[in-house]
């Protein structure tokens, strides 16, 4: 438990007033049409969309996150956490392509990029997998605050689980994306003066950075300050080969879309740029900020390593960095840091429910149920998505500690088939949707195979994670590129107007003078 | 001739030129340089303070060259947009 005097609370609740009143302010923007209340009428500068993907990205699991693989494997543990990477790429290739796009969502791209049928059962599968898999997240990071809020406040979990994010949910439901926008610039500024503010205490409370460097000398653990602390080529916790995967998966996947997890509120904040130009800007820039706040963390894990170097429970070691701002920052300084961490925890939420909300409304009830919905109507089941994924996400988060296991396994494998296709779909004109569905389809079937059934049959041995990768990709590479072959072309009209928009890059060869022959590029 | 080209037209900027295949080579790096500066930086270990300032660096440069390649994308594209969403909405409608 943490002591809490009044300046504590005062910190607490003047914050909580100001991060629900910001938000609550635009809701006579939000309301106003579909695209205001999920892409704040495509008219933001760079710097909100970029503050917003850097606030979504630091939510309350991230410091536990980082502080457990800096802690394990020292700064080595920084590229666990530079997945954010792609969008060094993706700001300029997949990031130009898709707001060029227009489409509000990965699923609407789905229906533009490929025709048919096959295009159409894309864009629900990718719909409904959305709102599942956003429900999960807010579940998640729902459960890791009820965490945070037991060691704070000695809290039963389904407190801090249902309190903060109920908060939120008020703002979000009123103003849409306006209002979260608009809070998460204000959330990210907080967070981050805080992570700021902590970590150089953090290291101070270690005995400062000479002390640190030091004792991790004495202790014959220097080579926690190496980043590139390798166990050798194949071997040990840190590998070559799987560094060298990381950074094919993490660079390279910027070139496609829904190659990571990230893509799908990205493209939400990608399409909210007032132009292309926009959209690319904060895209890198807000990655870029996250990739910095990692690395301040992992300087102060160090500091936390000195001070309590034997911890071997996950448990205790992941509670790193809020532990050396527990228990180091002066009285009255607590509150603010809670403060720091309910703005951290709501700004991931609000993102969630209204990403979670715009699948539901704009793929599946815009799309399927009523086409001619009115913009009122259209809005009103926005909020009413927003909050059947409020309460969804207090039942997952209730059990997720059971199903956690199944649910990572459950998003590997939509990760891993699926990286490659996730490119092609982008550079390559003949990829086509019964090819893209395939790729979905079997990477489910030899994801089971590869990761559970074979191994535990013993016909193959247990893999390690970037070895699963490579395997999983060239077997669904075995199947999907026949497919596509196999099955017709995308029609031309459908590609040739695709291109002009969007302008992909790669290999558009033919479409490309089908498009110059007609006189439109 | 410059080797960086800073004045495009539209029609010019939507090809894949060198100044792309620049950026997307060096904007990772910028990355990865961030991400070793800053960690080693705040240990106050100089190494740091160097990788940090080529990172900062290269980061200008990455501005330099492609700014003015996005802003002529933006000009030419977004004169059309209004027209795009239209055809948007009709393309993605559901039709039984």
């Amino acid at each position: 438990m943490v002591p809490f005097g009044f300046l504590d609370w005062f910190w607490l609740i003047a914050f909580i007033v100001l991060m629900v009143g910001s938000g609550v302010r635009f809701y006579r923007l939000g309301k106003r049409s579909e695209s205001d209340f999920f892409l704040a009428g495509r008219g933001l500068p760079w710097w909100l969309p970029a503050s917003s993907v850097y606030a979504t990205h630091t939510a309350t699991d991230t410091p536990m996150w980082v502080s457990g693989v800096v802690y394990r494997f020292g700064l080595s543990g920084l590229w666990y956490t530079f997945y954010a990477a792609w969008c060094s790429i993706s700001a300029f290739v997949s990031t130009k392509i898709f707001r060029r796009s227009l489409a509000y969502t990965q699923a609407e791209w789905q229906s533009l990029r490929f025709g048919g049928m096959s295009g159409e059962l894309l864009r629900g599968w990718v719909a409904g997998w959305q709102v599942f898999l956003n429900m999960f997240v807010l579940g998640w990071v729902g459960i890791a605050m009820g965490k945070v809020c037991g060691f704070i406040f000695g809290w039963p979990l389904w407190v801090g689980l249902i309190v903060f994010s109920s908060i939120c949910g008020l703002y979000v439901i009123t103003a849409g994306y306006w209002g979260v926008v608009m809070a998460d610039f204000q959330q990210g500024v907080i967070a981050f003066i805080m992570i700021v503010i902590v970590s150089i205490w953090g290291i101070h409370a270690a005995g400062g950075a000479h002390e640190i460097i030091d004792k991790l000398h004495a202790m014959g653990e220097a080579g926690r300050l190496n980043p590139f602390n390798f166990t050798g080529f194949f071997e040990g916790d840190f590998p070559v080969a799987w560094f060298i995967t990381m950074m094919f998966i993490g660079i390279l996947g910027g070139l496609g879309m829904a190659t990571a997890i990230d893509w799908f509120p990205e493209a939400q904040r990608i399409q909210s740029a007032r132009t292309v130009k926009d959209a690319s800007w904060s895209i890198w820039a807000g990655s870029a900020l996250v990739i910095v706040r990692n690395a301040l963390w992992a300087a102060a894990i160090l500091g936390f390593f000195v001070l309590y170097p034997n911890l071997q429970d996950v448990k205790d070691y992941e509670m790193a960095w809020f532990r050396l701002g527990f228990e180091n920052l002066p009285a009255g300084m607590i509150g603010f840091f809670f403060a720091a961490i309910v703005a951290i925890h709501i700004s991931t939420i609000s993102t969630h429910l209204n990403l979670g909300a715009v699948y539901i409304t704009r793929d599946l009830y815009h799309h399927y149920i009523n086409p001619n919905a009115t913009q009122h109507q259209l809005v009103w089941v926005g909020r009413a998505g927003t909050l059947l994924l409020l309460l969804g996400s207090f039942v997952f988060g209730s059990i997720m500690e059971n199903i956690t296991e199944w649910l990572i396994f459950a998003l590997w494998i939509m990760a891993a088939g699926v990286w490659l296709p996730g490119i092609l779909q982008v550079l390559w004109w003949r990829f086509n949707g019964w090819g893209y569905l395939t790729a979905w389809v079997f990477n489910l079937v030899f994801s089971w195979l590869v990761v559970w059934v074979l191994p535990a049959f013993g016909v193959i041995p247990h893999l390690r994670d970037y070895q699963q990768f490579w395997i999983l990709m060239i077997l669904g590479a075995l199947v999907f590129i026949p497919v596509t072959f196999a099955t017709k072309p995308e029609n031309m009209d459908r590609l040739v107007k695709f291109y002009v928009m969007c302008r992909p890059i790669g290999w558009w060869g033919p479409v490309k003078r089908e498009a110059e022959k007609r006189g439109l590029i | 001739m410059r080797f960086v080209k800073r004045t495009w037209t539209s029609k010019e900027a939507e090809e894949w030129t060198k100044e792309d295949t620049i950026t997307v080579i060096i904007s990772p790096l910028i990355y990865v340089l961030l991400i070793v500066g800053v960690a080693l930086s705040v240990l106050l270990i100089p190494v740091g303070f160097m990788i940090l300032s080529i990172g900062v660096a290269l980061l200008l440069v990455m501005i330099y060259i492609i700014d003015p390649k996005l802003s002529a994308i933006s000009r030419g594209y977004e004169k059309k947009q209004k027209e795009y969403i239209e055809e948007l909405e009709r393309k993605v409608k559901w039709e039984e």
